[in-house]
């Protein structure tokens, strides 16, 4: 399958699997600004290894799934109670209920440890991920866990969307507000739990966090979110694993990067909104300004390299010469004042013009967004208006 | 008791000093997930620290991993500050990722080294006892002792000198702000405080000490006051409490130091939730039986 050798393919339709519910699922838990209930969640599964380890006395792989699922939500469950006992803010009770989950799987682990139990070997590389010790029959349990997951996902869109959004209006619907946040947190407990057996504990809170928030970048509508964060998922542990897989490397690591590049140049260069894109539409406003500055005094003394650069743009598009404005110039500067005569009068008696409908003017092209009828009226008006 | 047992229980009880000092900081400012990002991004610092200069003396080791806390802060920062990421969101994003550089670095590099990922990240406080330096006078003295003393008085001092600054910042970051207390460089300014604490106590007792040191005996201290300096006092005593309750824990039970003293912090935590006379659930609930 995919060229690859047999456990390598394991590990690709692994991180896939994971990729896929844990993007769907994680999204639920960024929105309402909990991402690191994810990371508490991880470390608090533990524990739960260990003591399905102990009761069951073998590494039996859904045995120590249950146990993770169980401790799992037994900590999510512990930090919405002590949240809402309302002294401790949500930040600390995730922390203090990691940091006493966790603690409490270390000891248990010396415990286990300590009964020289042949079979508890590698119980600890849980934390890190085994990626590479996946087998078939793991990726299965994963693949209906997840299938399910995302099924109870698919038929609850509407009634989890409400709650996650505006919980008082869900209640006023008659919803099960109460009821349908522990099943997302429930939902959430079990991305964590595949996700430990792939990347590992430490860094399965990126694997919940990077695909909502590319997914973001990309769309504003929620019903494009939830997919979209599924298939940046995917593509992120497909990606991931077949690299690792091709390094040498160890997977959860070379996810986890992938993951987070991906998340930066979503921020970086997302249409519309990213960080370089917005910053470039300021540059280019600046400098719409600067040479506007020049247009309309072409004779003022040259200052500054802003101000070189914005004449060097008027040369290069014939309004400017030596002499000063060339005839092209002086039509452009013409333009420019009556353009901001205009917006001065819409400013002062906009009120009184009769429009067909509500638009939001521009302030470069009134024109253009109001149309000539307003533009003649807002003439009258400001000719009217002088003494 | 040894006197390594003793040496074991006054490390882990500096570790609670230096982190009950800045800890109601962390808590009341709602941060307290930060010191649990910065403990995990400084794992690429220690590991370029050892490929670079191929050592773990603690000075160099301070730094590098400093350095890789600092980083952290301010990509968090940078994320937040774009207005596209939530914060929580930039936290889960960063520190994973550094983390993740880390354990490449000790895969790829370091593999089979001292530098092992088990030692790094939970530590090993059994251990302190036998790394003693020489303080003069034939006497010995255990490293990380002498180390997280030198924090402590670091935190100490920073705290009272910057005690009122630092508390307007904390309760009212716009007052401070209008009073010209500067809160964007306090706040910094604790962070590195964070960081430098966690990176020494982390080479002696491991990540999760850590970070219970910073969070748990904090919020339990805030379960039962209202005033920021009996609340300081309050979580360097829960400090204290677990270092030595938790040291006869592991000692009865035979099991992890650093776990068997997050545990009782964790229990401590319990109890004053359950119990705290002014803000404890079941304090309440009798409260309001008595009053009914």
């Amino acid at each position: 399958m995919l060229g690859l050798p047999y456990t390598d393919a394991v590990v690709v339709v692994g991180a896939l699997v994971l990729g896929v519910t844990s993007g769907v699922l994680g999204t639920f838990a960024v929105l309402r600004q909990r991402s690191l209930v994810g990371d508490a969640v991880a470390h608090s599964t533990l524990p739960g290894v260990c003591v399905a380890f102990l009761v069951a006395g073998v590494k039996d792989v859904p045995g120590l799934l249950v146990g993770a699922a169980v401790a799992g939500l037994v900590a999510a469950l512990l930090m919405v109670g002590i949240e809402r006992t309302g002294r401790i803010k949500p930040d600390t009770a995730i922390g203090v209920v990691l940091s006493g989950f966790f603690s409490l799987g270390v000891v248990l682990l010396t415990h286990i440890a300590s009964t020289a139990d042949a079979d508890q070997a590698g119980l600890e590389n849980y934390l890190f991920g085994q990626a590479a010790g996946l087998l078939e029959s793991d990726v299965l349990v994963m693949a209906v866990l997840g299938g399910v997951a995302l099924a109870v996902v698919a038929v609850l869109r509407r009634a989890l969307t409400t709650t996650l959004f505006d919980p008082s209006y869900a209640g006023s619907l008659g919803l099960p507000v109460r009821a349908l946040e522990v099943l997302m947190t429930g939902l959430l407990v079990v991305a964590v739990v595949i996700g430990v057996r792939v990347v590992g504990a430490i860094l399965m809170v990126a694997m919940l966090v990077v695909p909502t928030v590319v997914a973001r970048q990309l769309a504003d509508r929620f019903t494009l979110v939830l997919p979209l964060a599924g298939v940046v998922g995917a593509v992120v542990g497909i990606t991931g694993s077949f690299l690792a897989t091709r390094a040498a490397l160890p997977t959860g690591p070379v996810i986890v990067l992938v993951g987070f590049t991906l998340a930066v140049l979503a921020v970086l260069l997302a249409p519309g909104r990213g960080v370089l894109w917005r910053a470039s539409r300021l540059g280019a406003r600046r400098r719409r300004v600067r040479r506007e500055q020049v247009l309309a005094h072409p004779d003022a003394p040259v200052r500054g390299i802003a101000d070189r650069i914005a004449r060097a743009g008027l040369r290069r598009r014939g309004l400017l010469d030596d002499t000063g404005l060339t005839p092209a110039g002086a039509t452009a500067a013409a333009e420019l004042a009556d353009r901001r005569a205009l917006w001065s009068a819409w400013l002062e008696h906009g009120a009184l013009v009769d429009l067909p409908d509500a638009r939001e003017p521009d302030p470069t092209d009134l024109r253009g967004s109001l149309g000539d009828d307003a533009v003649a009226q807002l003439r009258r008006l400001s000719t009217a208006g002088r003494p | 008791m040894t006197s390594d047992d003793l040496v074991i229980v006054v490390v882990a009880g500096l570790v609670g000093t230096a982190c009950g000092l800045l800890g109601p900081f962390l808590v009341l400012r709602r941060i307290a997930l930060l010191s649990d990002a910065v403990s995990h991004a400084v794992l690429p610092g220690i590991v370029a620290v050892w490929l670079v200069w191929q050592t773990r003396a603690p000075l160099p080791v301070v730094v590098g991993a400093a350095a890789f806390a600092v980083l952290c802060v301010l990509g968090i920062d940078a994320l937040r500050a774009s207005g596209l990421v939530a914060s929580d969101a930039a936290i889960a994003l960063v520190f994973p990722a550094l983390f993740s550089l880390g354990v490449l670095g000790v895969t790829r590099f370091a593999d089979g080294i001292h530098l092992d990922l088990d030692s790094t990240i939970y530590g090993e406080i059994a251990f302190v006892p036998f790394d003693s330096v020489d303080l003069g006078g034939g006497v010995g003295v255990a490293r990380a002792a002498v180390v997280l003393g030198v924090v402590v008085l670091l935190n100490l001092a920073l705290i009272t000198l910057l005690w009122k600054e630092l508390k307007a910042t904390t309760f009212d970051p716009a007052f401070g702000a209008t009073v010209r207390l500067r809160p964007q460089l306090l706040s910094r300014l604790l962070l590195v405080a964070v960081a430098v604490t966690a990176v020494s106590a982390f080479e002696a007792v491991g990540a999760i000490l850590v970070v219970t040191m910073l969070i748990v005996p904090a919020a339990t201290a805030y379960l039962l006051t209202d005033r920021l300096v009996v609340m300081v006092a309050l979580a360097v005593g829960v400090g204290w409490v677990g270092a030595v309750g938790g040291h006869a824990l592991a000692v009865a039970y035979d099991s992890s130091i650093a776990g068997a003293m997050g545990l009782v912090c964790a229990a401590c935590f319990v109890a004053a939730l359950l119990g705290s006379p002014k803000h404890g659930l079941l304090t309440r609930r009798l409260r309001r039986a008595a009053a009914s």
